[in-house]
């Protein structure tokens, strides 16, 4: 039998998803391989009761959301986070840097109440436990595609520990530090073959902080070649949390 | 019939609920729910240095990343005081349609062509309607390959940033894309045929409806706000005195209003008040189309986005031909970080978006501000379901809930945006 698939996304801006349907090519003989039970993005059917894989978007930022997460934990027998907010709480979690309720405050103002349950944004795994891990902002198609094939299989994890920076130099793009810009690559987690410096802009972090990675030698790289050591964490503040980029 | 709800509403982007509360057999109220959670977005960019804005607030909607990043581009160069060369602006076109192209094969196909053939997804038409779903794929593939080939990536992409591109495709890659664009010409007239065979219930907005209006060109990179009903035009930079927000219980989402109105934004407005800026396939197809201008009728936003595929099609290959001929440079321009304050709109391809900051001397963002289109469509929204639902109220329950979404459907919405 097909194993049995649902799409699930909490705070999200649904670009995993997206790129889900962006397989166009593969797409319909990657559903051949699998039941897509639930897609709300896709299809007006309902969440069944029962299904073999869970695939999340996003990261976790209501109380809805967390006991969805259990729901879905207790019926699948495995979960795959996809996407930077999924796996590190990502873009959504850097409104934590200045505190939940100032961001409430800023964007509405202290009238008619809305946003109800709304909690400190964090990783799915920080709730519930993720069998497989896709990282990216937004997650490569064909990363996807191995992951989701490991875990039919029943293989376990399988991110990248390594950083960025050394794909770079294996394209042999020209370095942003050595002209003084502040790239990311250095302690970037690696998988995305040096996406942007191969387009002439500096790594953004969208993969999140490689476990390899140094932060203090990466700081005395940054200050050999002119970079303010200090934007390397404010850099990083946009796809980690506070107490990864100072580590 | 009872009271009844409809939870995270199938086919739209992001969560939205119907909820309806029936009296003695009347409809008493109606109204979209947004629980799409918020994620404070204009309060995120505050404190972060400029060059991060449009990589931040990219990450509002991944299915409009292209529009995102181009909008929040501008208004931080009109903050800086920075002029664009005339081959960015046409890159940036490309982008903006590749996002077009993308967006709207997947709301007629996947979002809205099930409804009217009585299917819960596109998925069972591959096996009874494979042509139908192969000329899906490649109009919304073209639009991604579009994406890729300006900005690398189509989901947020990467080489466009403030001043320019940060590469260029390579001339022999555009050459090839202005023949593929020649070639889903057909595909996209197919589109408009299929779609003018579909019947929609008959049903006219009250809503102001608005579009950006240029006379270079069909404005979706630039052009003044301009309303239909009555008939103003306005620059950009007066956006925040024009439309009004306000904060509405039952919404993660802000509602708009003009001049006390609700208003609707999107294809059927950009078609309204643009028709005269159509190419000649555009004009063909909307004849083809059937549609009578300008139509209030939000049902027929479908058709309006058809006619846009095709009029995309013969524009972004007229781009590229100017693009290979005109030289010139797109490598970003020099400028100065300074204090200032700054708007930019594009016309994403659920209708206008704006975006506005404000920068400090040294760089660091003080202020930021997004009103996306399905923000300005929701009041809209809810008064056609107030208006729609009592001449659909004898129905069989489950019809007037088809009915009903069908109509959530048309206007094309997008949480994430709306609540950003
Ligand atoms: S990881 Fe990035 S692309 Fe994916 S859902 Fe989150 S913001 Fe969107
Ligand atoms: S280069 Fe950096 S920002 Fe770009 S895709 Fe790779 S990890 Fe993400």
């Amino acid at each position: 039998m097909a194993p049995r698939v649902v799409v699930v996304s909490l705070a999200s801006d649904f670009g995993c998803q997206v790129q889900l349907t962006n397989m166009e090519d593969d797409l319909l003989d990657v559903l051949g391989l699998m039941d897509l039970t639930y897609w709300q993005l896709a299809s007006s059917g309902h969440m069944p009761d029962a299904y073999d894989v869970a695939i999340i978007e996003g990261a976790v930022t209501t109380t809805e959301h967390v006991e969805l997460l259990k729901d879905v934990r207790s019926k699948a027998a495995a979960v795959v986070a996809i996407g930077t907010c999924a796996v590190t709480g990502g873009i959504p979690a850097l409104a934590n840097t200045a505190g939940l309720e100032t961001r409430y405050a800023t964007v509405y103002g202290g009238g008619v109440a809305v946003a109800p349950g709304r909690i400190a944004p964090a990783p799915i795994d920080s709730i519930i436990d993720v069998d497989y891990h896709v990282p990216g902002c937004p997650i490569d198609t064909a990363e996807f595609l191995r992951g989701l094939s490991r875990v039919l299989q029943g293989l376990s994890d399988h991110m990248p520990d390594q950083m960025m920076c050394a794909s770079c130099k294996v394209s042999e793009n020209a370095c942003f530090l050595e002209v003084g810009t502040v790239c990311l690559g250095l302690v970037t987690r690696a998988g995305c073959k040096a996406k942007c410096p191969s387009l002439g802009r500096p790594c953004t972090g969208c993969r999140g902080i490689a476990p390899d990675a140094n932060l203090a030698s990466a700081r005395e790289v940054f200050a050999r070649y002119g970079c303010d050591p200090a934007s390397l964490a404010s850099s990083l503040l946009v796809y980690n949390t506070a107490a990864e980029v100072t580590a | 019939m009872a009271d009844l709800t409809v939870e995270h509403v199938a086919r739209i982007e992001g969560h939205g609920n119907i909820s309806v509360s029936v009296e003695n057999g009347v409809v008493s109220s109606i109204r979209m729910d947004v629980v799409e959670p918020a994620r404070f977005f204009e309060s995120m960019v505050v404190g972060r240095r400029f060059d991060e804005a449009p990589l931040i607030t990219s990450r509002i909607c991944g299915i409009c990343s292209p529009n995102h990043a181009v909008t929040s581009i501008k208004a931080i160069e009109s903050a800086l005081g920075v002029e664009v060369s005339e081959r960015t602006k046409l890159l940036r076109k490309l982008l903006v349609y590749g996002s077009y192209l993308q967006n709207h094969a997947t709301h007629l196909y996947v979002f809205a062509a099930p409804d009217f053939v009585g299917l819960p997804s596109v998925f069972p038409l591959a096996a009874t309607h494979p042509d139908i779903v192969a000329r899906a794929l490649k109009i919304k593939k073209l639009g991604n390959e579009l994406c890729n080939l300006v900005g690398g990536r189509s989901v947020h992409p990467v080489t466009a940033v403030i001043g320019g591109f940060t590469a260029e495709p390579d001339p022999r890659k555009l050459e090839a894309f202005r023949e593929m664009l020649l070639d889903i010409a057909p595909d996209a007239v197919s589109t408009v045929e299929l779609f003018a065979s579909f019947e929609v219930p008959a049903f006219d907005t009250a809503g102001e409806m608005l579009a950006l209006s240029s006379t270079d060109d069909y404005a979706i990179y630039e052009g003044e706000i301009a309303a239909l009903d009555a008939g103003w035009r306005r620059p950009v930079s007066d956006y925040r005195e024009v439309i009004t927000e306000s904060i509405v219980g039952h919404s993660n989402a802000k509602h708009t209003m003009v001049a006390g109105m609700p208003i609707i934004v999107g294809a059927l407005p950009r078609l309204n008040i643009n028709a005269g800026s159509l190419s000649a396939a555009g004009r063909d197809a909307l004849a083809k189309a059937g549609l009578t201008m300008p139509s209030r009728n939000p049902f027929h936003t479908h058709l309006a986005q058809a006619v846009e595929l095709v009029d995309a099609a013969e524009r972004c290959a007229g781009y590229i031909g100017r693009l290979l001929e005109m030289g010139g440079s797109s490598a970003p321009v020099p400028f100065k970080i300074q204090a200032g304050e700054g708007a930019g709109a594009t016309e994403a391809p659920r209708g206008t978006l704006y975006h506005g900051y404000g920068i400090d001397d040294d760089g660091f963002i003080t202020r930021g501000d997004v009103i996306t289109p399905t923000a300005q469509n929701l009041a809209n929204l809810d008064a056609d379901m107030r208006a729609f639902a009592p001449t659909i109220a004898d129905r069989p329950r489950d019809e007037f809930i088809l009915l009903i979404e069908q109509l959530v459907r048309a206007y094309d919405p997008c949480m994430s945006c709306a609540v950003h």
